[in-house]
């Protein structure tokens, strides 16, 4: 079964009533909003009556909400290459130590 | 030349009409850009229904009937018809909202 995915691409703001009737029954209510909807010939009359202002692309299956959201995040800018043995808290530890002088107290609090 | 009575164009001529008779170079590209992403909705829908071997008569109607971009030609993706105007053609950024609604036919001769 395959799914059309329609994006709002430009608003309704001073079209018809009719036209805007449409998007509200697509689901669409904010530009770059991202619908799924079964490829019949029903949602096809839906499109075509809005389609100066939807971009449409045929998908095998419907993406959620959270993987439409991790499409257009950004990539963080930063890579954990490898994690402290055992913790952050640990590695402040030792790193005191090393640099001598400090107490550490037996809450695991560290003040240097 | 400065306050309230300076002989401004709308000032001395009243109405002063601000919308340019023709379209520029960038509006020319994007309107044609428009287009096609018109053509490539009606395109996906199209062939979408095609492979469920449904077909839909608003769908056909508009195949039949509409031209596609590279079929048009300029004086229709630019202009379009109107009775008042001098030579019945007027820039088609008159038409309200003309970059989100479709116009693509003329009366045939025009």
């Amino acid at each position: 079964m395959s799914w059309f995915r329609i994006t709002l691409h430009r608003s309704a703001i001073g079209l018809p009533e009719r036209t805007r009737g449409v998007l509200s029954a697509l689901g669409l209510r904010k530009r770059q909003q991202v619908v799924f909807h079964p490829v019949s010939a029903q949602f096809a009359g839906m499109i075509l009556k809005v389609k100066e202002l939807v971009k449409v692309e045929e998908v095998d299956r419907p993406l959620s909400a959270a993987e439409v959201k991790a499409e257009r995040t950004p990539e963080p800018g930063f890579w954990v290459e490898s994690r402290a043995a055992g913790g952050v808290l640990k590695e402040v530890e030792a790193l005191a130590r090393r640099r001598g002088g400090v107490k550490v107290e037996e809450e695991g609090e560290v003040r240097l | 030349m400065f306050g309230a009575f300076r002989p401004t164009n709308s000032l001395s001529g009243g109405l002063l009409w601000k919308i340019p008779w023709r379209l520029s170079q960038p509006q020319k590209y994007r309107q044609r850009q428009r287009l096609r992403a018109v053509d490539d909705v009606v395109a996906t829908v199209s062939a979408a229904l095609a492979k469920k071997g449904e077909t839909l008569k608003q769908l056909e109607r508009w195949q039949a009937e509409m031209p596609t971009e590279a079929e048009m030609l300029p004086k229709d993706k630019y202009t379009m018809f109107d009775r008042k105007e001098k030579r019945y053609r007027k820039g088609i950024h008159k038409l309200p909202k003309w970059t989100r609604v479709s116009q693509r036919l003329n009366p045939p001769g025009y």
